[in-house]
């Protein structure tokens, strides 16, 4: 895996070649966030944060509104660098090893690395096929038997080709809530990320599609590390290994998602997830 | 009974205070709906007038087209036709005779010498002038018989409709009191008819002469004038093999051919000329000014479209908050100027200026450099775009503000970069809200006044779109333009003024068609993003 743009000399690279052994350890720490702390303009969003996010792993950003959730996760693949006045104090986030702060790594690659969805579902205006091929087209990639494997493999992994593949020319717009939103991720899938960052991705679906897109992070997560945020405690409990609380820009605490759910340590979680406060 | 009753909780009456049996909101929405009514039936009002005065035209020069047959104008110009065709073959005589001279001079030989030269094959230009002298005469005589007889007929027409007007005042006795000599149209013409032997002998004779005279043409040393006399000797066989042609065209002129509403109609819109105050006939072809208003609008949409998307596309995607607020309202500000200070600038400084820059050295490259018009399409383009820019640049910037942020961000997320994410992002999800904006900007410059009046030159002549390039260079007069140049001085009512009025229906249904595919595209704009 390479962050670091061409121009970056070899030797410098800072890849860690995978042994076998490595890859078949499931609890190596991909993400490492170390004394991170994160403003906008003058306001502080993050305070010291540390924490290690294993691979091949799901784990859950819990925690109050505005405690920071959604700014670390854009940390992670440097989206924060699309808001003017975001900036960071000190420490850094490293993913496999990398500094993604370094100045010598490129955010393209990262984002091609550490894929995202958001919280309301965001489509291009263009056709589904084009939707889940466009990751590949802004690389380059216009083999159009390539493409119409992507499309097929991608959207089967997102457990959408059933009811699409009769109308691949369609708008994105066109397709329901839950559908587009697994297109979102369909489109994420495409670039081959390891990581999968993903922002409240069921807060705007119903029941069912929030079911179909949680039975998808189950499968995934053999293949990727994933990271979501979520503001339902079910959801959570559901879906992750691994859970870690925010409140107000801290992380408060981080365990084993039964750990946390059973016995947490601090007071202020133990409160938010019995609903105490929020 | 209590003093005051309990006040019942469930009486729902209103209890708005009213004012002459209106309530407040009553008359807020009277007032709103009054004003609304008020520009609709002044709207309404205007279009009608536009479209009342605006259809008598046709009907009217119907009557004038009917009159040019009728007295036989129409007949004389079949001929000058011909007489045209033989002196611009003396004109291209001349030119090379002025070559001629200009060769010997450059030469260096005396003025005395270069002279002695000249004289020596004199006689062959001077019989072939002459030989157009009786087909001139023939013409101006005819021409002034038809003239008169017209205008003749128009005073009696003039007359009878006073008489008339007297007549339905009541005032008989006065309408009695003035006579009117009858005009017969028809036995004034015949005068000419009649005379239509004596312009096929000119003819017989043309072709006589211009063949012997041809054997005597003189033979040059320069390689050039050669060339040139021989192409003259073409042309003027050309010529002689179409003289056939100009009289069969007058025998098959036929001065009882009716000219329907629709010839009218055609020869409005598909007319070339565009001629007023001619002692021989008025044209009113709008091809000349809707060429015009066209050129200047592409030269003027050359510049603008560039600038003004791009403008938007780098302030509203890459542009920082500080260059934002610096480029925006400088921009905005350009179309804060008036526009007759924009055409004064064009007329001072700007024309002079490409006048100047087309004179250096280092655009001699242009074949259709250095210029000699200073006020030309071009220098109006140019200053339109300038206008044209901030109509462009607003709505093209809204279109792109419009784009979900949301779009941007899953573009970015994918690992695109910026301008990967602008090219096939943001863009073509504006596109259509971009496209309306160059339409609106081009409705703008099609509708400008000020700056092509006082910058475009005003030349009534259809652009030679032969020239390449060259004809964005030359002088044009547009719709806007004529109208606010010849509408103050148009006697009211006249064909003339309504002639104007049908320019300006065309330009409001111009703008009519550009803001309806502008809507439309806007709408499916709206449609297309959910
Ligand atoms: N673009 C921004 N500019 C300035 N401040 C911001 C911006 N985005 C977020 N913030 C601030 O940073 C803090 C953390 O916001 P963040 O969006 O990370 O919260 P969150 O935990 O994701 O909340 P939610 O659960 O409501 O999504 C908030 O106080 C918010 O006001
Ligand atoms: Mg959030």
């Amino acid at each position: 895996m390479s962050l670091v743009a061409d121009r970056v000399e070899p030797s410098t690279k800072m890849d860690v070649p995978e042994s076998e052994s490595q890859a078949d350890e499931r609890n190596r720490s991909l993400i490492k966030i170390s004394n991170f702390d994160f403003f906008y303009g003058d306001k502080q969003a993050l305070f010291d944060i540390n924490m290690d996010i294993a691979e091949r792993e799901v784990t859950a950003f819990i925690g109050p509104s505005g405690c920071g959730k959604s700014t670390l996760l854009r940390c992670i693949n440097r989206m924060n660098d699309l808001i003017d006045i975001a900036r960071i104090g000190r420490g850094n986030v490293q993913v496999n090893g990398v500094d993604v702060y370094d100045e010598r790594v490129d955010a393209t690659e990262l984002r091609k690395r550490v894929g995202m969805v958001f919280q309301k579902s965001n489509p291009f205006p263009k056709s589904i096929y084009e939707n889940v091929v466009y990751g590949l087209r802004i690389q380059g990639i216009n083999r159009k038997s390539v493409l119409d494997d992507t499309v097929e493999r991608c959207l089967k992994g997102a457990a959408l080709w059933e009811e699409v593949s009769d109308r691949l020319d369609t708008s994105g717009l066109s397709l329901s809530g839950g559908q587009q939103q697994r297109l979102c991720i369909a489109r994420a899938l495409a670039v081959e990320p390891d990581i999968l960052l993903m922002d409240e991705p069921c807060s705007a679906l119903d029941p069912v599609a929030t079911a179909k897109v949680e039975e998808l992070i189950n499968n995934l997560k053999n293949r990727y590390t994933i990271v979501i945020v979520t503001h339902n405690m079910q959801q959570a409990a559901r879906v992750s290994d691994k859970t870690a609380f925010f409140y107000l820009g801290n992380l408060i605490e981080m365990n084993a998602t039964v750990q946390i759910f059973m016995s947490p340590e601090k007071e202020q979680t133990e409160a938010y997830i019995s609903g105490r406060f929020g | 009974m209590s003093d005051r009753e309990p006040e019942d909780r469930y009486d729902l009456s209103s209890r708005r205070k009213s004012f002459l049996g209106l309530t407040k909101e009553s008359a807020l929405k009277g007032l709103f709906g009054g004003n609304a009514f008020v520009s609709i039936v002044v709207l309404g009002l205007i279009t009608f007038f536009l479209f009342k005065e605006g259809f008598g035209f046709f009907g009217q020069y119907r009557e004038d087209l009917t009159i040019y047959r009728k007295s036989g104008l129409e007949y004389v110009e079949l001929m000058r036709e011909e007489q045209n065709a033989l002196s611009a073959l003396n004109r291209y005589l001349n030119s090379i005779r002025t070559l001629q001279s200009e060769q010997l001079t450059e030469s260096g030989l005396e003025f005395s010498d270069v002279k002695a030269v000249l004289r020596k094959d004199e006689d062959f230009f001077y019989d072939f002038e002459d030989l157009a002298f009786p087909l001139r005469e023939h013409i101006l005589e005819a021409s002034e018989v038809v003239a008169t007889a017209r205008d003749s007929y128009e005073e009696m027409l003039d007359l009878q409709e006073h008489r008339q007007n007297l007549i339905n005042a009541g005032r008989q006795s006065e309408a009695n009191s003035f006579e009117i000599t009858e005009i017969d149209l028809g036995q004034m013409f015949e005068l000419v008819k009649s005379k239509e032997g004596d312009f096929n002998a000119i003819n017989r004779h043309l072709e006589e002469e211009i063949p012997a005279l041809l054997e005597r043409a003189p033979i040059y040393d320069d390689p050039d004038l050669n060339s040139r006399m021989n192409r003259f000797k073409e042309l003027a066989t050309l010529f002689l093999s179409e003289i056939p042609v100009y009289e069969e065209r007058i025998v098959l002129w036929n001065r009882e051919d009716a000219i329907s509403i629709g010839e009218s109609f055609t020869s409005f819109i598909f007319g070339k000329k565009w001629v007023t105050n001619s002692s021989i006939q008025n044209w009113y072809g709008i091809v000349p000014l809707f060429s015009g208003s066209l050129l200047v609008a592409m030269i003027a949409m050359f510049f603008a479209v560039p600038f003004g998307v791009g403008a938007a596309v780098y302030v509203n995607q890459v542009a920082r908050p500080l260059e934002q607020n610096l480029i925006k309202p400088f921009i905005e500000f350009i179309s804060a100027i008036p526009s007759v200070v924009i055409g004064f600038f064009g007329i001072a400084v700007f024309g002079t200026l490409i006048r100047n820059m087309s004179g250096w050295d280092s655009m001699e490259w242009v074949n259709f450099f250095p210029l000699s018009e200073r006020l030309t399409g071009f220098t109006a383009g140019c200053l339109l775009a300038l206008m044209a820019i901030p109509t462009i640049f607003t709505l093209a910037e809204d279109a792109l503000n419009n784009v979900p942020i949301a779009f941007k961000e899953a573009s970015m997320a994918l690992g695109s970069t910026k301008l990967q994410t602008i090219i096939r992002i943001i863009v073509p999800t504006a596109l259509s809200g971009i496209i309306s904006a160059v339409l609106l900007g081009f409705g703008r410059v099609i509708g400008e006044t000020m700056v092509v009046l006082l910058c475009a030159g005003n030349r009534i002549e259809i652009p030679q779109f032969t020239e390449g390039i060259g004809v964005f260079f030359e002088p044009v007069h547009t719709m806007t333009g004529i109208i606010a140049q010849e509408l103050g001085e148009v006697v009211n009512g006249s064909l003339h003024y309504r002639a104007l009025f049908v320019v300006g229906l065309t330009l409001f249904l111009i703008s009519l068609l550009i803001n309806y595919f502008a809507q439309k595209i806007v709408l499916k704009f709206q449609i297309s993003r959910g």
